[in-house]
């Protein structure tokens, strides 16, 4: 038997959150809440340079300070096994792997102390010395070395040199989006113990099941002897996606010292120690005949990595299925930099290519005469452009219909500059957008005990996003009991191992495991021979079990595989307008409309606290956030929130989120993954207002005030 | 590890001596300054902090056309004052302008003016060149990412900005500082009691250690004359001035008969656009007067790459407040 969601009484109904009591009560535990008896406390030494060598690490002042415990260094470590390759493809370098820095803020040791106060004090103490070499920094250095598409995914189909020539109109632009940090509000944490020779880690990640595997593997201790625990989160955006060192460090010190030890990173260490969005630098060559159609697009995407690193991100992956056009060619390289860390933040690759190639057709627009909804509804691929499938679902026509609808697009003046208000420009633009989600396998297990209740296990976290809360409700509505019976026990590698949650797949792959378990167990229950509206209690009274279980298991990417369809992912359209005093080079967002098909919605208010949050997230990318590395020496020089600007309430208009579309007809659940679709379409949106107020096409992101002067 | 010594004496005299008598020791006021410098950035390394919390030093009083502040006063509460609201409306604006709420809230008058550089590098004690903090070792920021930094004031030796929006419109109205140590209390114009850097970044003013900032006193603004705080940023709120301007005219027959001009996001010090003013007193009430004005004001700037786009930008600010408070 299985178990569809063909009802929906409790999907997607906008309850509250399951866990919000707790949350807002200070109940729920975030990793920094987490201590455990005879614990002593961390403080990283980090790199005060970007490049060379350490010629001398003295630790005597360190060790001979008060309360200290161990300093440990890359010359008197432990060493360990190199760290494996994630699911996502990142691999890192093992911390204190030998005396080389390769970027600033870099952990070379790990100093652990009685207290935090007393770690802090002598981390201070350890004198390091450097032969320092002068940091390879700029994207242009010739000394940087370069990957020709490092990520073996450049397409072409077509003669996109001919179709250019042979265009009507042509656009020919180059973007630039500085450093972003994912800047989650809780600083991640990490409380390592070694419990009987198994390690346990309280630890700020995204991807439990991953993490226990590479501790393991560096560790040198079987699977089964890591345990990661990650109840709640405190947000992460990406930066809990990859392996860090001062985790690794952290359970190393737990080891030496055979204590458990905690360390909590500092707002600073957030911005070199977590990752970011890599600056980029985009070329784009839209050509299109005159009533609109494209015949040409040409994409070409550097981005910066670290020297060392291997983090999978690209940016042209998306550009082949976006729009319907029959010459079509991406390049894509990677240029190693002394850079800290990348890593994913929030529609990493998808935010970049979208800001330039739906910047660039506003620009074709704009010279085409055509309305840019048009050029986007003229070029609209009915089937997946690269295999000619199907998509398994597709409302973005829809979203951009019903947000040009709710925004009154029709009433726009196309011309720029036509439209003021007192010292103010008004401006409108839009964008449109896809995110394919990113789902990997995952397992859970359904119980179903006497009392009627259930409980469903899996290592999968919830970042924030409402995990625990559509997950209660997809259970409540499979078995057809209330929310209240359903406990959902996640963030715990002794569960069945899930997906990281990041890629919009965890609520995909999780659903769909979550709809094979309950598919098995009420197939177990029907075995049971149960009487006509008898409750789970008393069917299970009846035979004498305490409890039911069933595993379920999904694996989305292996069936996208040989799929008939194309798997889609979520579509989205934004409009924005913008106020844009010229003078003084001030850019406000006055008003924005979100509209997305995100497939089935598990919980309208989650759903819709997604789509809010990417639009802030978005006026960040586009107007205000920018991690600035010192020429010189490569240290971020604005790494407080002081200096680093995320939006406020103040830079936030109410923003109007419409869902539309239909359940997906790949994903079994019907869902497409909501996390990151409402970040992507807004940094193009804005960037196309604000020319459409003054007529200045800005390409750098972000387009602070300096830039409209 | 360093202990830092706490007291919190309740008698002006005491909390002074306490200063004095350590070279080390610092006031700590709300601490929403001083903290972050000692205990996150750890840029200053004081032996011992003397909480002024508990002094008798709160609250507003009129003295005929003159208001006289206690240094403890929060920015909330002067912001809040009937009078402050009623006579001197730019520095409520500048107040509320500022920070945040939490923070005004904790943050006092005295610590306002006393508030030190945002310059990150001045911040971080990773950073060697800092003449500020190390004089003599150099300036990082002129050579690295600057942005929220000085172009009036500013030199080779450090471009670091006086943050203060509060200051701005004090600096206009020419209020003064009254100050305390064991040798009595001495009177000093705000607009003489910063020092740019020169060649010592590290004197930010004329206070001797030990000595207390007890009042701010501030001339109110005579009746009839406008005035306007403009404050020009990225981050609609909670962010400090790229630049800002407070201005207060008097407009006769179309004729601006007196101008008061303070600049924010420019200067090393609060800064006082003497020279604007004496272009706006006396000429007629114009676009072209503003524009001159802004012109005078941004003479000799000392720009480095990040900070060039204030000079126009400044200018600007400078001819919409004037725009702003001659409508
Ligand atoms: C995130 C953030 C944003 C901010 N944004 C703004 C802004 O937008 N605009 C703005 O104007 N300000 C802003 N501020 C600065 C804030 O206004 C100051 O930190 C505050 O006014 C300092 O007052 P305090 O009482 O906390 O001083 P403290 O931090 O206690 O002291 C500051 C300094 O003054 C000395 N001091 C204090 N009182 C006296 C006294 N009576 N006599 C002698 N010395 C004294 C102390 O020794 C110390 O050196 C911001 C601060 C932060 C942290
Ligand atoms: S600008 Fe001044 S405070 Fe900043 S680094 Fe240079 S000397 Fe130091």
């Amino acid at each position: 038997m299985t178990a569809t969601l063909n009802k929906e009484n409790i999907i997607g109904q906008p309850i509250d959150r399951v866990d919000a009591r707790r949350k807002v009560s200070g109940a729920a535990p975030y990793p920094s809440d987490f201590d455990l008896p005879g614990q002593v406390y961390a403080a990283l030494i980090s790199s005060t340079v970007a490049a060379g060598r350490i010629t001398r690490i003295d630790r005597s002042a360190a060790e001979a300070a008060p309360g200290v415990l161990a300093v440990l260094t890359y010359d008197n470590a432990p060493t360990l096994a190199d760290p494996p390759t994630n699911a996502l493809g990142s691999t890192m370098r093992r911390p204190l792997k030998d005396d080389r820095i390769l970027h600033y803020g870099q952990h070379i040791g790990i100093v652990v102390a009685t207290t935090r106060a007393q770690a802090l004090a002598a981390a201070e103490l350890v004198e390091v010395d450097y032969a320092v070499e002068e940091p390879v920094l700029d994207m242009d250095d010739p000394r940087a070395r370069v990957e020709d598409n490092p990520f073996g995914m450049e397409t072409s189909r077509g003669d996109v040199v001919a179709a250019l020539a042979d265009a009507d109109v042509t656009v020919d632009s180059t973007y630039t989006i500085g450093a972003e940090t994912n800047s989650p509000l809780g600083l991640f944490t990490t409380v390592a113990s070694w419990q009987g020779g198994r390690l346990v880690v309280h630890d700020t990640t995204q991807a439990p099941s991953f993490m226990r595997k590479a501790l393991a593997v560096m560790f040198g201790v079987p699977e089964e002897s890591v345990r990661l625990l990650i109840p709640f989160l405190g947000g992460g955006f990406g930066a809990g996606l990859r392996l860090w060192s001062h985790t690794v460090l952290t359970a190393l010190a737990a080891r030496v010292l055979d204590r458990p030890v905690k360390l909590v990173l500092s707002r600073p260490q957030m911005f070199t120690s977590v990752g970011h969005r890599a600056a980029s630098r985009q070329r784009i060559r839209l050509g299109a005949r005159s009533d609109g159609r494209l015949v040409a697009i040409d994409h070409d995407a550097l981005a910066a990595n670290g020297i060392g690193d291997n983090l999978p991100s690209p940016i042209v992956a998306g550009t082949p299925s976006a729009y319907a056009c029959d010459n079509l060619a991406t390049h894509e390289r990677r240029v190693h930099l002394n850079i800290p860390y990348t890593g994913f933040m929030r529609a990493p690759g998808a935010i970049e290519e979208h800001f330039a190639l739906e910047s660039a057709l506003d620009e074709l627009a704009g010279r085409l005469g055509v309305d840019p909804v048009d050029v986007r509804l003229r070029n609209y691929a009915d089937v997946h452009p690269e295999s000619g499938k199907p998509w398994s679902s597709k409302a973005l026509r829809e979203c951009i219909e019903v947000g040009a609808e709710q925004f009154g697009w029709s009433s726009r003046d196309p011309a720029p500059r036509s439209t003021h208000d007192g010292d103010w420009l008004v401006g409108q633009g839009m964008a449109a957008a896809t995110f394919e989600f990113y789902a990997l396998d995952c397992d859970v297990r359904l119980t179903i005990d006497r009392g009627g209740n259930a409980i469903l296990r899996s290592a999968a976290t919830d970042i924030g996003t409402g995990t625990y809360t559509i997950t209660a409700q997809l259970v409540a509505e499979l078995l057809g009991i209330e929310v209240e019976r359903v406990r959902v026990e996640i963030g715990d590698t002794d569960q069945p191992q899930a997906p990281q949650s990041g890629g919009s797949g965890l609520a995909g792959a999780l659903a769909a495991a979550v709809q094979d378990a309950a598919g098995a167990l009420t197939e177990r229950l029907a075995r049971l021979d149960g009487r006509p509206g008898e409750s789970f209690a008393s069917l299970l009274d009846r035979h004498g079990l305490d409890e039911l279980s069933a595993n379920g298991h999904s694996d989305l990417a292996a069936a996208a595989e040989d799929s008939d369809v194309a798997p889609a992912g979520a579509f989205g359209a934004a409009y924005v307008e913008v106020g844009v005093d010229e003078d003084l080079g001030l850019v406000r967002v006055r008003r924005l409309v979100s509209v997305i098909d995100g497939g089935r919605v598990f919980n309208r208010k989650t759903a819709r606290s997604q789509a809010i949050g990417g639009a802030v997230m978005g006026i960040g990318a586009a107007l205000l956030e920018e991690a600035a590395y010192d020429p010189n020496d490569g240290r971020v020089a604005n790494g407080t929130f002081g200096d680093y600007l995320v939006p406020v309430n103040a830079d936030v208009p109410d923003i109007d989120v419409t869902f539309v579309g239909e359940p997906d007809t790949f994903n079994p659940t019907g869902s497409k993954g909501l996390g990151e679709i409402g970040i992507v379409c807004i940094p193009p949106a804005i960037g196309n207002a604000v020319f459409h107020a003054t007529g200045r096409r800005v390409r750098d992101l972000p387009i602070t005030l300096d830039k409209m002067l | 590890m360093s202990d830092i010594e706490y007291v919190r004496p309740t008698d002006t005299s005491s909390a002074v001596t306490l200063v004095a008598e350590d070279p080390d020791a610092a006031f700590l006021a709300g601490g929403t300054t001083e903290l972050d410098l000692a205990l996150k950035d750890r840029v200053i390394r004081p032996s011992r902090f003397v909480d002024i919390g508990r002094l008798p030093l709160r609250g507003v009083t009129r003295e005929g056309d003159r208001l006289r502040v206690a240094a403890l006063t929060t920015m909330e509460e002067l912001a809040a004052d009937p009078t402050v609201r009623s006579r001197l409306p730019f520095v409520r604006e500048a107040l509320l302008l500022g920070a945040s709420t939490q923070l005004r809230n904790m943050a006092t008058i005295g610590g306002n003016l006393l508030q030190r550089t945002r310059c990150r590098y001045f911040r971080d004690p990773a950073v060697h060149a800092c003449n500020k903090r190390e004089p003599g070792s150099g300036c990082a920021a002129i050579e690295g990412v600057a942005r929220m930094h000085a172009i009036l004031g500013a030199g080779p030796s450090c471009i670091a900005l006086h943050a203060s929006d509060l200051c701005v419109p004090l600096v206009a109205m020419d209020a003064e500082v009254e100050l305390l140590d064991a040798d009595g209390t001495r009177r000093v114009p705000l607009t003489e009691f910063y020092r740019t850097p020169g060649d010592r970044p590290d004197v930010e003013n004329v206070l001797r250690h030990g000595e207390l900032v007890t009042h701010v006193v501030v001339p109110l603004l005579p009746a009839g004359t406008r005035s306007g705080y403009i404050k020009v940023r990225d981050r609609q709120s909670y962010e400090f001035a790229t630049t800002s301007a407070a201005a207060a005219v008097q407009v006769e027959d179309g004729t601006i008969t007196a101008a008061r001009i303070g600049l924010g996001g420019v200067g090393t010090v609060p800064w006082r656009a003497w020279e604007a003013e004496r272009v706006l007193v006396g000429a007629p009430a114009n676009e072209r007067t503003y524009r001159a004005a802004a012109e005078a004001a941004i003479r000799d700037p000392f720009t480095v790459p990040g900070t060039a786009f204030k000079v126009e930008l400044a200018k600007r600010t400078i001819v919409r407040i004037l725009r702003t408070v001659t409508a």
